[in-house]
C-alpha cells in the first residue's frame, strides 16, 4: 500500500504539539534570569532553591504519602470490584455496581470533591468521625475515584483470561479462593501494577479534588502548586516540573523497555 | 523448586464465618462484593444524594454554613424545609446560563479540533510497524502520566506576552498577539491535556482494523483517499465516539485550565462552581450548580456507555 | 489360548445385564433460559469404559459433559458417580477430572508445577508428589520436560501435560473434551492410539466429548449420539455403523444412500419395499416391525454396493438390482468413489476397495453399470 506523506506529516506536528510546551518548561529551569521566557544564561540554581524549600518538599513528602495509600486501598477495592463485574454472572445489584464504579471517570472533579466534602462534614456532624479534614479525607476520596480506573484495567485482562484455566485449576480440587491466588493472581499481576501506578499518578497529580477535602495543616504539592502559579510564572516551579517530568519519563521508559524485552508469547 | 506442604494450621476460623453467612442468607462471593459495594455506595452514592439534599438548602454563616433541613418547630414536630431559591437563582441570573452554555460550546469546539488533530497521530500509530508502534504509543502516554496541572503550566510560559510564542513572533518581526487569558488559550489547554485520551480509542479501533479490508478496497479500484472515505472513516465511528465523550464530558467541568489559562470573561461552569463555593463560601448555591452541571452531563454519559460497549464489542 | 469372542463378551459390561453403572446420568435437562441445551438425556456408562459422546455442534455434548465435572448446575434430573449423587457438589470435591479442550495449562508454571497442581490441592507429601509426576511423564513420554513452560512446547506435547495433568489424582472418571481437535492428522492418528493404550493400561473411566465422528468410531468402546440435546443412539461402532436406528445416525456417521419407499410385502422372514428412488424394489431378507403400504427409508453403505457391466443373476426376483450411468469417478488411492446416477435421477454413491494393482478393467466414466446388493446390505429406518 503506498502511503502518502500527508499522515506522517500531520503526525509529527501532533507530536511536537504535545513536546514543544515540556521542553521549553525543561529548557527555561536551567535559565540564570528570573524572568521565566528570556534566557540570561545556564544556571541550575533554581534547583537549588526547590530542594531547600521546606514547603515544597513537605507538600511533596505528603502527596507522595497520600498517593501510595490511596493507590494500594483502590487497588484492593478496584480488584474486589473488577472480579465482582466479570466472574460473577449475577446477583443484586450487578447493574448498580457497574454504574457506581463507571461514573466516577467521566464525573467532573469540582462536582466529586464538592460531594465529598458535603459528605464528611454531614458525617462528622452526625457521628463525630472524620474529625476535621485532613490527610485521612484527602486519601479517601483519592481512593474512591482511583479505583475506578483500577476496575477498568483489571476489568480489561480478567474479561481476556481464558476462564477454562481457572475452570482447570476448580476440576483439580482448588477452591475458588485457592484459584484466585493461585492462578488469576499471577496472572493478571501485570495489569495490578499498572492499576496501582495509574493510580498512584492521579492522586499524585490532583488538584481539584484536594482543594475540596483537605484541612487546614494538609497541603498537597499540587495545592502548592497552584498557589504559586496563580501568582505568576516563576523559574523555581519549572525546576520542580522538569524533577517531576524527568522522573515520571524515566519510569515509562523503564516499563516500556521492560514490557518489549518480555518474550512475544509471554506478552498479554 | 519443590516447596515442602504447609504445616497444618490447628484452628481455621473461616469455617465458621462461612456457616455464619451461610445463615445469614449470604454466600461467599459477598466478601467480594460487600467491599466495593459498601464504599461506593458511602462515599459515591450518598455524597451525590447529600448534593440534593444541601442544594435545597440556604447559606448562613456558622459551621456548617448551611440551613438545616429537618428541624423540629415548636410544637415539637419534626419539620422538613425545602428551599427552592438556589435553583431559582440558577434560572433567573443570566450568569449561570451564560456559563452553561460558554462551558458547552468550548467543550464541543475542543473536542473537535482534539479529533482532527488526534485522528492522523493514531492512524499513524496504528499503521506503523510493531516496534514502532510501542515507542510511538509510549510517547503519547508519557505526557499524560506527568503533571497535569504543570503541563497546563507550561502553556502560560509559552502563551504569555514576552512568552515563547511572543518572543518568536517578535524574531520574526510580526506583531504580537494576546493569547493568554483568552477563550483560545482555553482551547488550546483542553485539546493539549485531553489528546491522549481521544488517541488511544481511536488507535484501539483502528488497529483492530483489518488490512485485508483495504486491500479489497485497492483491489476494486479506489484510490488511497476514496479508500479513507468509504472504509476506514466509517469503520473507526465507534473510536471517535469514544474518543470525543472522553475529551468532551470532563471539559464541560473543567476548573483548572479556565482559571490558569482562560481570562475573567471566560465563562465555565467548573469555575462558577469553584467560586460559589470558595469565594462566595454559598454551598447551597454551589451544589444546585453541581445539580445543574450532574443533569448536562448525564445525556452525554449514556452515550458514553453504549459507544464503548460498541468498541468493546469488536473484539 | 483364550477364544477372542469370548474375551470381548467379558469385558463389555454393558451387554451384562447384572452389571452396575459408573456413571448414572438419569433423565438430565439444562435450560439456558427457555432453550434446553441438553433434553431429558439417561445414559449409563459402565466402568473402565472409553465412552464417546458424538455430536455437531449445539448437540448438547459439551453441556453434558460440564454437567458432570460440576461446572454447570442441572435444571433437572440426577447425575450419580459411583454410587454418589453429584448434586450441589462442586468440581473440586468430585473424583472427577477433566481435560481441556485449550489444554488450559498454567502459563505461569512450568510442566511439573502444572502435573503437581492437583496433588499439592490433596496435600500429598513431598516424596510423594515428585514419585507420582515422574510416574506421569514417563506415562505420557515427556520424561526432560519438568522445567519448560507450556509456551515452549508444541501442540502435541501440551496436549500430553493436560492429559498427565488430569491423570494425576488417579481419578474415578475422566472427561475429555475434544482432546484431538488441535492435532494435524499425522498426529492425531498416532495419538489416539496411545490415548487408548493409556486408558486400558490406568482402566480409568474415559468420557469423550467429540464432533469427529472417525475419532469416535477410533477410540470408543461405545458410542452416544447426540442431536439437538438429546440421545440419538448409543452402541458399539459396529452397531452404531452398520445398524443405525434413525436417518440422522445413518447420514451422521460415513456416507449413506437413503431411499424412501413403500412396503409391499410384510412377513415374518422379509420385507419387500418398492422404490421409485432406487428404480427397483427392495428385498429384506429379514423380518422388520413396520405395517404394510407404511412409507419408510432404506439406508445402505456405499462399500456394501457392487457395480458390473452385466446384469447380475437376481437372488430376488426384480429386487436389488438396478441401473444407471457412471458420471464420477474419483480415485483416492486406497479406493475408489463411483457416484452413479439412477434412471429415477437419484445419484448413487458407491465405494470399491482398490484391491487390485492397476486394473486395467476398471469402470470408468460415462459407463453403464448395474448396481447390485445382498438382502441384509441395508437397515430399514421407519424414522
Amino acid at each position: 500500500m503506498k502511503r502518502g506523506p500527508f499522515i506522517p506529516i500531520v503526525a509529527t506536528l501532533g507530536f511536537i504539539f504535545l513536546y514543544a510546551p515540556i521542553i521549553s518548561l525543561v529548557v527555561f529551569s536551567f535559565n540564570a534570569s528570573k524572568l521565566v521566557t528570556v534566557w540570561g544564561g545556564f544556571s541550575t540554581r533554581w534547583y537549588g532553591e526547590l530542594f531547600a524549600n521546606e514547603q515544597v518538599l513537605g507538600a511533596g513528602l505528603l502527596s507522595l504519602q497520600i498517593a501510595a495509600s490511596s493507590a494500594t486501598l483502590a487497588l484492593i477495592l478496584g480488584t474486589l470490584c473488577a472480579v465482582a463485574l466479570t466472574r460473577f454472572r449475577r446477583f443484586r445489584g450487578k447493574t448498580l455496581l457497574g454504574a457506581m464504579v463507571s461514573a466516577p471517570l467521566v464525573m467532573p472533579d469540582v462536582i466529586t470533591g464538592l460531594s465529598l466534602l458535603l459528605l464528611f462534614v454531614g458525617l462528622q456532624e452526625l457521628i463525630g468521625w472524620p474529625a476535621g479534614r485532613g490527610t485521612l479525607t484527602i486519601i479517601i476520596a483519592h481512593a474512591t475515584f482511583c479505583m475506578a480506573y483500577v476496575t477498568v484495567v483489571v476489568q480489561s485482562r480478567l474479561s481476556d483470561l481464558d476462564i477454562s484455566l481457572e475452570e482447570a485449576a476448580q476440576d483439580l480440587g482448588a477452591t475458588p479462593a485457592r484459584v484466585f491466588f493461585d492462578i488469576t493472581l499471577p496472572i493478571i499481576a501485570p495489569a495490578l501494577i499498572s492499576g496501582w501506578l495509574l493510580s498512584f499518578t492521579l492522586s499524585l497529580d490532583d488538584l481539584v479534588i484536594a482543594s475540596f477535602v483537605a484541612g487546614p495543616d494538609s497541603n498537597t504539592l499540587p495545592m502548592v502548586i497552584f498557589s504559586k502559579m496563580k501568582l505568576g510564572v516563576s523559574p523555581d516551579i519549572n525546576a520542580l516540573a522538569s524533577v517531576i517530568i524527568g522522573i515520571v519519563a524515566l519510569g515509562v521508559v523503564i516499563a516500556t523497555v521492560l514490557q518489549l524485552r518480555r518474550p512475544a508469547a509471554a506478552r498479554s | 523448586m519443590v516447596q515442602a506442604s504447609a504445616p497444618r494450621i490447628p484452628w481455621r476460623p473461616w469455617g465458621f464465618i462461612r456457616d455464619l453467612m451461610g445463615t445469614a442468607g449470604m454466600r461467599g462471593r459477598w466478601v467480594v462484593i460487600a467491599p466495593p459495594f459498601l464504599w461506593l455506595l458511602i462515599f459515591f452514592l450518598i455524597p451525590l444524594l447529600v448534593i440534593i439534599k444541601i442544594s435545597f438548602s440556604q447559606s448562613v454563616v456558622g459551621q456548617p454554613p448551611y440551613l438545616p433541613l429537618l428541624t423540629l418547630n415548636d410544637q415539637g414536630d419534626v419539620q422538613l424545609t425545602l428551599h427552592l431559591s438556589n435553583f431559582m437563582y440558577l434560572g433567573q441570573d443570566s450568569l449561570y446560563l451564560a456559563a452553561f452554555l460558554s462551558s458547552l460550546k468550548i467543550a464541543l469546539i475542543s473536542t473537535i479540533v482534539a479529533l482532527v488533530v488526534g485522528y492522523p497521530i493514531a492512524y499513524f500509530i496504528a499503521r506503523s510497524s510493531d516496534r514502532w508502534r510501542n515507542i510511538l504509543l509510549m510517547l503519547v502516554i508519557l505526557p499524560f502520566w506527568s503533571s497535569f496541572l504543570l503541563r497546563v503550566y507550561a502553556w502560560i510560559g509559552f502563551l504569555k506576552n514576552n512568552g515563547v510564542i511572543d518572543n518568536l513572533l517578535q524574531a520574526f518581526g510580526l506583531p504580537q498577539v494576546t493569547i493568554l487569558y483568552t477563550d483560545f488559550a482555553v482551547y488550546l489547554g483542553i485539546v493539549y491535556t485531553y489528546l491522549p485520551f481521544m488517541i488511544l480509542p481511536l488507535y484501539t479501533n483502528l488497529v483492530k482494523l483489518d488490512e485485508a479490508l483495504l486491500e479489497a478496497s485497492a483491489d476494486l479500484g479506489a484510490r488511497p483517499f476514496r479508500t479513507f472515505l468509504s472504509v476506514t472513516l466509517p469503520l473507526s465511528i465507534p473510536g471517535m465516539v469514544a474518543g470525543s465523550l472522553l475529551v468532551f464530558i470532563p471539559a464541560i467541568g473543567e476548573y483548572v485550565i479556565p482559571q490558569l489559562l482562560g481570562g475573567p470573561s471566560t465563562l465555565m461552569i467548573g469555575r462558577v462552581l469553584w467560586d460559589e463555593f470558595f469565594s462566595n463560601r454559598d454551598w447551597p448555591m454551589a451544589a444546585s450548580v453541581a445539580i445543574a452541571m450532574l443533569v448536562v452531563v448525564v445525556v452525554p454519559l449514556m452515550f458514553l456507555q453504549r459507544a464503548q460497549s460498541a468498541v468493546v464489542e469488536r473484539r | 489360548m483364550l477364544d477372542k469372542p469370548q474375551l470381548a463378551a467379558d469385558t463389555r459390561p454393558w451387554r451384562d445385564p447384572e452389571a452396575k453403572p459408573f456413571v448414572r446420568i438419569r433423565d438430565v435437562t439444562k435450560k439456558f433460559g427457555d432453550v434446553a441445551a441438553v433434553n431429558h438425556v439417561s445414559l449409563d456408562i459402565y466402568k473402565g469404559e472409553l465412552f464417546c459422546l458424538l455430536g455437531g455442534s449445539g448437540s448438547g455434548k459439551s453441556t453434558l459433559l460440564r454437567m458432570l465435572a460440576g461446572f454447570e448446575d442441572l435444571t433437572s434430573g440426577t447425575i450419580e458417580i459411583d454410587g454418589q449423587d453429584m448434586a450441589g457438589v462442586p468440581p473440586y470435591q468430585r473424583p472427577v477430572n477433566m481435560m481441556f479442550q485449550s489444554y488450559a495449562l498454567f502459563p505461569h508454571m512450568n510442566v511439573w508445577h502444572n502435573i503437581a497442581y492437583g496433588l499439592k490441592r490433596d496435600r500429598l507429601a513431598v516424596p510423594e508428589i515428585e514419585a507420582r509426576v515422574a510416574e506421569l511423564l514417563k506415562l505420557v513420554k515427556l520424561e526432560g520436560y519438568e522445567s519448560r513452560r507450556p509456551s515452549q512446547l508444541s501442540g502435541g506435547q501440551r496436549q500430553r501435560v493436560a492429559l498427565a495433568r488430569s491423570l494425576a489424582k488417579r481419578p474415578k472418571l475422566l472427561l475429555l473434551d475434544e482432546p484431538l481437535g488441535a492435532l494435524d492428522k499425522k498426529l492425531r492418528e498416532e495419538t489416539q492410539y496411545e490415548l487408548v493404550k493409556i486408558q486400558e493400561t490406568t482402566g480409568v473411566t474415559f468420557i469423550v466429548v467429540t464432533h469427529d465422528q472417525e475419532e469416535a468410531m477410533s477410540l470408543a468402546t461405545r458410542i452416544g449420539v447426540m442431536n439437538q440435546g438429546e440421545i440419538a443412539m448409543i452402541g458399539e461402532p459396529t452397531d452404531i455403523y452398520e445398524f443405525p436406528n434413525s436417518r440422522f445416525v445413518a447420514g451422521f456417521i460415513g456416507s449413506v444412500n437413503m431411499f424412501e419407499g413403500v412396503v409391499t410385502e410384510d412377513e415374518d422372514d422379509h420385507v419387500r419395499i418398492r422404490s421409485a428412488e432406487a428404480g427397483t424394489d427392495i428385498y429384506v431378507s429379514h423380518g422388520v416391525d413396520c405395517a404394510p403400504d407404511q412409507i419408510l427409508w432404506w439406508a445402505i453403505r456405499p462399500e456394501k454396493i457392487t457395480l458390473s457391466r452385466d446384469k447380475p443373476a437376481a437372488e430376488f426376483e426384480g429386487a436389488n438390482v438396478t441401473h444407471g450411468t457412471v458420471e464420477d469417478v474419483v480415485y483416492l488411492g486406497d479406493m475408489t468413489v463411483f457416484q452413479v446416477v439412477l434412471e429415477s435421477g437419484k445419484r448413487l454413491r458407491v465405494t470399491k476397495a482398490n484391491s487390485l494393482r492397476g486394473d486395467p478393467d476398471a469402470i470408468s466414466w460415462d459407463e453403464q453399470v448395474w448396481a447390485s446388493w445382498s438382502g441384509n446390505a441395508g437397515s430399514v429406518l421407519v424414522s
